[in-house]
This record gives C-alpha cells, sequence and structure tokens, in this order.
C-alpha cells in the first residue's frame, strides 16, 4: 500500500499536471506548483476522495505546502479512523 | 487655512465595529444629520438648521404621468391606473407620495384621472398641470381639483426669447392674472418656475414671489400659492458658496426666508442633464423646500427627472424609518413598468437587473462570507431580490458557490461549501479558458449544469 505522502503527491501531480518525481514535501502548491484559486479547491476534493474523508473548507485551503498537506490529512485520517500508510 | 493637525491613534480592537446605528442593514444606510449648515449670502453667514429636515414634513410629489410622459409614447389609461395604484402602495398611507399631476387637456387625460381618483387612495392626492392661461382653469374647476400647477417660466430666456413678452412686468401682470383666476375659481395655483437656476433672481424672480405672497394674504390658507422651483436645464449645485442662480441653499433662502414662502409651498423639481438630479433634490429638502417633485425611475424630459425609488430610499435615509412605505412595491412597479416596455438599465441603482449582481469572484467571496459586505442593505427584505453572482470569467469558485446556495435557496449552516461546487466551477472555468466563450452564462444553463454534476444536492434541494 502506498504512504500518505506518494498518495498526496500522485493527486497533486494530476490535478496540477506535474511531474510527481518532481514534486517535493516543502513545495508550495502555489508558488511552486501553480496551483490556481480553482484548483486548490479541487486538490482538497480530490484528497477526500482519495482517503475517503470529510475535511473542513477553510482548514483545508489554509494548508499551503504538500508536506504540511500530508501531516493535515494524516491528523484527519486518524481523527476519521480512515486506516492509512504512514 | 487654520492647522488643523492632531495625533489619530490607533483604536485597537479582536471585534469588528460595523457602525450598525448608521448601516443597519434592515434600512438604508441612516443619514445622520449632526450640524448646521452655514452658507454666506450677500455677504453674511446664513444658518440652515438640516437636522430639522428629520422633523419636517417633507414629502414626495410624481410628475410621472406630466414630465415623464414628455419623454415616451403615452400610456395607455389602464397602465396609468395601475402605475397610480402601486405609487400609492410605496408611499403607504402617510402619504409620503404626496402628490402626482395629470394633464387635463384630452378625453383620455380626464377619464384617467376620474379612475384613479375611483381607487379611493387619500394618497397620492391628484393634482392637475395647465399652461398659464386663464381658459384652462376650467379644466381645472370641471375636473374637480383643489389644486393645480400652472406655467410661470421665470428666466429671460423664457420671458423674452420664448413667450415674446414685450417686458418683464407685462410677464408678471400676465402670470398674475391667471393666479388670481385661478384663486377666484377656488383653485389653489401652484407655480411652476421654469428656468429658475438660470433666471435673474432679483430683477424677477423675487419680486413675481413677493406678488404671490401677496396675492396668497386675501385667500383661506388652503388656496394660498405654492411655489415649484423648476431646474428645467439641471444648471442647480448644491455646493456651499456657488453663486445665485445655480445655488440651490440660496434660491431656497431667498424664497423661504426673504419672501417668506413656507418651506411646505416650497417644492424642487429637478432635471439630469448634470448627473445632479438627485442629490439636488435631497439638498432641496434639507434646505427648505418640503416637496421633492419626481418621477419613476427618473424617466422624463430629456435626461430625466429626479427618481421617485431613489427619493424614497433617501427619505427612509433621513427619517430613519420606513414611515409606512412600502418599499417592495418600487421592485414591483419596476417588474410592472418592464412588462410594458419601459427599458431600466441593468445597472440601473435599486430596480437595474444587475443593481446587486456582483460578477468579481473577489466580490463574490464577500458575499460568501457575510452578504452585507458587499451589498448595500438588505435587498431581500426592502426589495424582494437577493444579492446575486453573475456567471463569468472573473466569478472564480466562491462565486459559482453563492449561486449555488443561492440557487437552492440555502442559508447559514446549510449552505454548501465551494469543495462540493468544484465540479461545476471547473466546467465555468473551462467555458472560458477551453471552449473561448465570451458571454456570460445564463441561470439556465447554470442549472442544468448543477443538476448533472451535483445530482445528489439537486435531489435533495429540489422537487425534480
Amino acid at each position: 500500500m502506498a504512504t500518505i505522502e506518494e498518495r498526496v503527491k500522485a493527486v497533486t501531480a494530476r490535478v496540477l499536471n506535474v511531474d510527481p518525481a518532481e514534486i517535493k514535501p516543502e513545495h508550495y502548491f502555489a508558488v511552486d506548483l501553480g496551483a490556481e484559486s480553482v484548483q486548490s479547491v479541487e486538490l482538497v476534493a480530490s484528497f477526500e476522495e482519495e482517503f475517503g474523508i470529510e475535511m473542513e473548507e477553510e482548514e483545508a485551503l489554509a494548508v499551503e505546502t504538500v508536506g504540511g498537506a500530508v501531516e493535515f490529512i494524516t491528523r484527519i485520517c486518524r481523527r476519521q479512523g480512515v486506516q492509512i500508510e504512514e | 487655512m487654520d492647522e488643523a493637525r492632531k495625533p489619530h491613534p490607533l483604536v485597537d480592537g479582536t471585534e469588528p465595529n460595523l457602525l450598525e446605528d448608521t448601516f443597519a442593514y434592515d434600512l438604508p444606510p441612516l443619514i445622520h444629520l449632526d450640524a448646521p449648515a452655514v452658507e454666506y449670502i450677500d455677504g453674511k453667514p446664513v444658518q440652515f438648521d438640516l437636522p430639522a429636515v428629520r422633523n419636517r414634513d417633507i414629502c414626495i410629489t410624481d410628475t410621472t404621468f406630466r414630465d415623464g410622459q414628455q419623454a415616451r409614447p403615452p400610456y395607455t389609461i389602464d397602465q396609468m391606473v395601475r402605475i397610480y395604484d402601486l405609487l400609492s402602495k410605496i408611499g403607504g398611507p402617510g402619504g409620503v407620495v404626496r402628490q402626482t399631476e395629470f394633464f387635463l387637456y384630452t378625453k383620455n387625460d380626464r377619464e384617467t384621472l376620474d379612475r384613479c381618483r375611483a381607487l379611493g387612495h387619500r394618497f397620492p392626492e391628484c393634482t392637475g398641470w395647465i399652461r398659464a392661461v386663464k381658459g384652462d382653469f376650467r379644466l381645472v374647476k370641471e375636473a374637480g381639483l383643489a389644486e393645480s400647477g400652472m406655467l410661470t417660466s421665470c428666466s429671460d430666456y423664457h420671458i423674452f426669447r420664448k413667450l415674446k413678452f414685450p417686458s418683464r412686468r407685462a410677464c408678471m401682470d400676465s402670470y398674475c392674472e391667471v393666479v388670481a383666476a385661478a384663486l377666484d375659481a377656488g383653485v389653489r395655483p401652484r407655480c411652476h418656475l421654469e428656468d429658475v437656476t438660470r433666471a435673474d433672481i432679483d430683477g424677477f424672480v423675487l419680486p413675481f414671489v413677493d406678488r404671490l405672497m401677496e396675492m396668497g394674504r386675501s385667500v383661506p390658507e388652503a388656496l394660498t400659492p405654492k411655489v415649484r422651483l423648476c431646474d428645467t436645464m439641471g444648471f442647480g449645485v448644491s455646493y456651499p458658496g456657488a453663486r445665485l442662480p445655480r445655488s440651490i441653499p440660496k434660491l431656497i433662502y431667498k424664497l423661504n426666508r426673504e419672501c417668506g414662502v413656507p418651506s411646505e409651498r416650497l417644492e424642487w423639481h429637478g432635471h439630469n442633464d448634470f448627473h445632479k438630479v438627485h442629490v439636488n433634490g435631497a439638498t432641496a429638502w434639507l434646505y427648505g423646500c418640503n416637496a421633492l417633485n419626481t418621477t419613476l425611475f427618473g424617466f422624463g424630459e430629456r435626461t430625466g427627472n429626479p427618481p421617485l425609488e431613489g427619493a424614497v430610499f433617501e427619505y427612509i435615509a433621513i427619517k430613519g424609518g420606513l414611515c409606512g412605505i412600502d418599499t417592495t412595491a418600487v421592485t414591483e412597479l419596476a417588474d410592472y413598468m418592464r412588462s410594458i416596455g419601459l427599458p431600466i438599465p441593468d445597472n440601473y441603482p435599486f430596480v437595474g437587473k444587475n443593481f446587486n449582481t456582483t460578477s468579481a469572484g473577489i466580490h463574490a467571496g464577500g458575499l460568501r462570507q457575510d452578504e452585507r459586505i458587499y451589498n448595500i442593505f438588505d435587498t431581500t427584505r426592502l426589495l424582494g431580490r437577493p444579492p446575486r453572482v453573475a456567471i463569468t470569467d472573473k466569478t472564480g469558485v466562491d462565486g459559482v458557490a453563492h449561486w449555488v446556495n443561492e440557487f437552492f435557496g440555502l442559508k447559514g449552516d446549510r449552505r454548501i461549501g465551494k469543495i462540493k461546487c468544484h465540479k461545476l466551477a471547473r466546467w465555468v472555468i473551462d467555458q472560458y479558458e477551453v471552449q473561448g466563450r465570451l458571454t456570460a452564462i445564463s441561470d439556465e444553463e447554470l442549472q442544468a449544469k448543477t443538476r448533472e454534476l451535483m445530482p445528489e444536492y439537486w435531489r435533495r434541494y429540489t422537487a425534480g
């Protein structure tokens, strides 16, 4: 089973149309990976779908980096009882 | 100029100060007048008690059927009766919309008047409008009206160039003969000082008004002449320090205090040739005219008149309450006017299709968080028109989410977040970025796409 980080990178690569190999945890979605406003929302929606979780909108959209998303999603998965590979 | 510098320390806080004593939201923003205004007239400072306007019996009068009809094909009788009925509804039982005036020259004019009066409304009171010709008072008497406007043009452009009087005295004598005929007939004359903002105030206007006041001393109060200040070409200005004849404060001072025309017999009638029409009307209210003459949606000769609906909201803002006004009837009237072919621009205040519609994504985001951020007042309550978002390439996800929630009628915690609207937002953006679309997206298109892309919400919140 892929780790959370691998799955976050895969979703990010698909939504933002970038090479997953080039995505690093310290990358900012907007500044480094070019996420526009609607893509940020699409990312959140895609993370929810990928992990089967519900995220609070404002909190989720406040996450700026790939590493931040991994931490945030890990926390949500634990809180919502979703099995994950860390 | 005096040095007025002083320090302004930040008043820090963690809660917003929304200034709700002015911006109460369930009313139009209120206008608090705290102090008198001072105007220098004939070299002396004169005070105007502006706060007193709150307690004065200011009112709105209407000339939709007279000046309003000079700018369009005539209304049918049925249309005028319907409009009159709605004017009464707007003004309420207290008669904020106090009077409306009718032509009396044709059979249709008289039938319209009869049918409007047959509705039995106390307000707006029906008055007439005639030329300054003695014979015309027969029409007023036959119609059984208590008051009629009469044209008493007062600039030399009119006196000499249009009416061809040999002298000002001949002109004044002629006007006064007609006023006398009105008084004899038991009809209150309302003298329309046409082109007063281009007239010789000291040389003609004030002597004429002095004479009107003199004539009024020998008749019962109910017959005493009224004076309408007609800014026929829209030359009037509200600015302190402006010279006569263009200064509205000075004009009103001269008539009100030097000639002694009481405020309840003074009326302002403006035109919008210089985009000043509404503020000039409100200025006239503040400085001493009790009546502000208006037309629905400002529709009148050339550039139009003070818009009645604008005066309605100004009235509420000044008085601090609705005072019996039914503001939703403004929307009803606009819908009716559209239905009979009167064009109202989309961006027209209070009633235009888009008057409270935003298409900028950043504004839509504000609306989504708190509609007060980008809505002038509670337009849902006062006009039956919730704030809306027009969907274009500028709308963004916030705007799409706002549209969805408005469409489903969801408020507060029930509102759908923008994450759930992302497919619809993507479709909108692709319309412009991929499809190269150049037009706004209609509600019908968006409804169809909402049904397709958000089927679970569609099932939950619509009958279908």
